[in-house]
């Protein structure tokens, strides 16, 4: 989703990067908030208005260097300098833009006019920079000289070079104040950029705005996931939208292979990870409670750089989950047909019991499975399955987890060796 | 004023080309930077030297001072802008880093001396010529290098002038040969309008494409491939080798009874490196070899000593390559005194 965000300026791609998840509903709310607004300007206003904010954002670059320099009592050079007036003048262009369309409370950029002052003695108003002659009249007049007698060059520009670091240590000094005042409008440039992406975005995937759950319950109303949505229609194939809801119970999601039941898990990751760093979410309707942690366990990840096979780097995804459980924390644990690599007997045993263990916790499971196992106090999902030759992808209520039989059936429509299932067949009813 | 000035100022872009180190490329871009109307135009100047840049990095010597008039615009890496002998204002610094640090653009307010390094890719040299167009510059000059290590091509100019002397060859008719060879390179056809799109976006591999215009990728990286298989070819009517283009697959296509009316197209003359004799056959054979990008050639500039002290007759020199190449041929630090 990253990716797709189409962001102006890659300091603003570093600094989403950087972020560390939302934990906390006050700080997703005041996220969601402000990007309400910027989606509000986004549809109401004429696209040259976009074009324009947007080229601006363009202009921002990363000068995280040069801001430590200044505040490390550093002397900036001419290019650093330079940087420092770039930015200024762009925070304050950015800013009347906003203020334009009534966008300044939601992101405000601290006013930089005093440091275009010092970086601007001649009062141009343009983003470029060198040692101008009315810091120094001395600097001028020997500036002159070298015009008039550029044999002499050498010799004027090693007496000018001591005059312009004089210059560039007084200007560093008199910008000192500022330094944090200008990582300030860094960042808040940097936040334009990724909010307006996110608006953008929206727009362009036909995202939604989640409403904030205080109860523990989770419910999505046409949930879908961007990637596969845009690979099955790409093949010109209709997709399905699925409804689901889970809460602080366990919630055991069964159905045929091929069901979609991994690409429901990875759904739901990706909305709950969207939702806590304050993107819109892909589902026509969503409501989503914050967890402090997010684990995602898909079964067929080999480890071989350390040398655990799958079936030993899923048991410590899984321990991961159960040692988290017991630090008190709010967690979403998303786990896709755990212990499937070993036998049925030992296999169904561990999901029973896992079932068993992280019930009572202070987190939301959800769980596919194909063993035939003791749902307990597990809320039971179907996924409906192969009707009339075409797989209905939804997701219905069932009493309890009693495991589909349809394998053999969609191994044969997959026009798989006909000795083999019927074999198999024969076997089964011998059984 | 010598008349490839005019003709330079008919395009928005020159590259000085210099086929070998000390074949007076940089002398030619003094002679070119020095009679310039630079009152009337804006000109902005950057090098993608790689010659001999990498020897610049480890032993630190100093590459040759270019010296810029007041007005003119210069693009060069942070090291090299912190070490410039004249005032300048800045105007841009680049995101792309280099080793010698970023690139920045800036305008000289006083005449002086600047070592040129900018963009070092093809990317981030055709972004810079963007930007100069953003700032109103009506010419761009490339200081630029033939070499496999760069991956800029001195091709995305509009003109273009090449740099041949002794120190290319010591022997005349060799030069002569050598020099005409690239020229002819260099002046190759453009492709079809409908390649250029098609083919631009295009960087990697090799590929057939049929009169419909359908492209499929051939079963190997690059052209040194040696077991590039041309099976069912009968409707290919174009090959395209984003890379580099050499013999031992010139003479596979040409020994093809499938390809022999074919167009065998390549992004531009500094990824061609086949010899003159199998280029000719492949031609004769009915072949042709275009180009997506292409640069007209102004003029050809010769340097007549060679760096061990060897010297070749400036007039004799001058008059064989342009007789062989049907274009002007100047020795400029000749002309250079007699003015």
């Amino acid at each position: 989703m990253i990716d797709q965000l189409e962001l102006q300026s890659g300091y603003a791609r570093r600094w989403l990067l950087d972020t560390e998840m939302m934990t906390r509903a006050e700080d997703i709310v005041v996220c969601y908030d402000a990007l309400r607004h910027f989606v509000e300007f986004v549809e109401r206003v004429d696209k040259i208005h976009i074009d324009t904010l947007l080229f601006k954002l363009q202009g921002l670059k990363d000068i995280r260097t040069t801001i430590r320099n200044l505040a490390g009592k550093q002397v900036l050079d001419d290019i650093e300098l330079f940087e420092v007036k770039h930015l200024a003048i762009l925070a304050g262009d950015v800013a009347k833009l906003l203020k334009q369309h009534d966008l300044d409370s939601v992101v405000a950029i601290p006013p930089l006019d005093q440091v275009i002052n010092v970086l601007d003695p001649d009062g141009m108003k343009i983003a470029t920079f060198y040692i101008y002659d009315s810091y120094c009249e001395q600097l001028k007049q020997l500036r002159s000289q070298m015009r008039q007698h550029p044999d002499q060059q050498d010799d004027l520009i090693l007496q000018a070079d001591a005059l312009e670091d004089s210059v560039r240590a007084d200007l560093s000094e008199r910008l000192r104040p500022f330094a944090t005042a200008i990582e300030q409008a860094q960042l808040a440039l940097a936040r334009t950029d990724v909010l307006m992406a996110k608006a953008m975005q929206m727009r362009a995937m036909g995202l939604t705005f989640p409403e904030l759950s205080l109860d523990g319950m989770c419910r999505y109303e046409g949930i879908f996931h961007p990637q596969v949505l845009a690979a099955v229609t790409s093949h010109g194939r209709k997709y399905q939208h699925v409804d689901i809801a889970y809460g602080l119970q366990p919630t055991l999601i069964t159905g045929a292979n091929m069901g979609g039941k991994t690409v429901v898990l990875k759904t739901l990751t990706l909305c709950q990870l969207l939702f806590q760093f304050g993107f819109g979410i892909p589902a026509a309707q969503a409501r989503i409670d914050v967890k402090d942690e997010i684990y995602f366990c898909i079964g067929d990840e080999q480890s071989v750089e350390k040398g655990l096979s799958s079936f030993a780097a899923e048991m410590k995804n899984i321990d991961a989950v159960i040692k988290a459980s017991r630090m008190n924390k709010k967690l979403l644990a998303l786990i896709d047909e755990p212990a499937r690599t070993t036998n049925p007997t030992e296999g169904a045993a561990l999901v029973s019991a896992l079932l068993r263990v992280l019930d009572g916790k202070d987190m939301s499971l959800v769980m596919t499975t194909h063993y035939d196992i003791e749902p307990g106090k597990a809320h039971c999902l179907r996924v409906k399955g192969f009707e009339n030759g075409e797989m209905d992808y939804r997701l219905v209520e069932v009493r309890d987890g009693e495991v589909p039989h349809e394998a053999l059936n969609i191994a044969q429509n997959l026009g798989i060796d006909t000795e083999w299932i019927e074999t198999a067949r024969a076997m089964l009813a011998t059984q | 004023m010598l008349p490839f000035i005019d003709e330079i100022l008919r395009y928005d872009s020159l590259s000085i080309v210099g086929l070998e180190k000390n074949t007076g490329k940089t002398e030619c871009l003094k002679y070119v930077l020095n009679r310039l109307p630079v009152e009337s135009r804006r000109i902005a100047v950057t090098s993608i030297g790689i010659d001999g840049e990498t020897v610049d990095q480890v032993t630190r010597t100093q590459k040759p001072e270019i010296v810029l008039r007041e007005g003119m615009y210069f693009a060069t890496s942070e090291m090299h802008y912190g070490q410039r002998r004249l005032v300048s204002e800045l105007y841009d610094v680049s995101d792309e880093n280099t080793s010698l640090g970023r690139v920045v653009t800036a305008k000289a307010l006083t005449g002086g001396k600047i070592l040129l390094s900018g963009p070092s890719s093809a990317a981030s040299l055709r972004r810079w010529m963007a930007d100069m167009r953003r700032l109103n510059i009506d010419l761009v000059i490339i200081d630029g290098a033939l070499s496999r290590m760069s991956s800029a091509s001195p091709a995305v100019s509009q003109s273009m002038i090449l740099a041949t002397g002794a120190a290319y060859s010591a022997n005349i008719n060799t030069l002569v040969s050598k020099t005409a060879h690239v020229v002819n390179l260099v002046n190759l056809d453009l492709t079809s309008d409908d390649n250029i799109s098609r083919l631009e976006p295009v960087d990697k591999g090799l590929w057939a494409i049929d009169s419909e215009g359908r492209m499929r990728g051939l079963d190997a990286l690059t052209s040194l491939s040696r077991d590039i298989q041309f099976e069912g070819m009968g409707d290919c009517k174009t090959l395209y080798v984003a890379g580099a283009l050499v013999d031992g697959f010139l003479e596979k296509v040409r020994k093809n009874k499938d390809l022999k009316q074919v167009e065998l197209v390549v992004r531009d003359f500094t990824k061609i490196f086949v010899t003159p004799q199998q280029l000719s056959l492949f031609v004769k054979g009915g072949g042709r070899v275009s180009v997506l990008h292409k640069s007209k050639l102004i003029a050809v500039t010769v340097n007549p000593t060679s760096p061990s002290g060897y010297v070749l007759d400036s007039d004799m020199l001058c008059d064989r390559l342009s007789e062989a190449i049907g274009l002007p041929v100047y020795d400029l630090l000749k002309n250079d005194n007699l003015q």
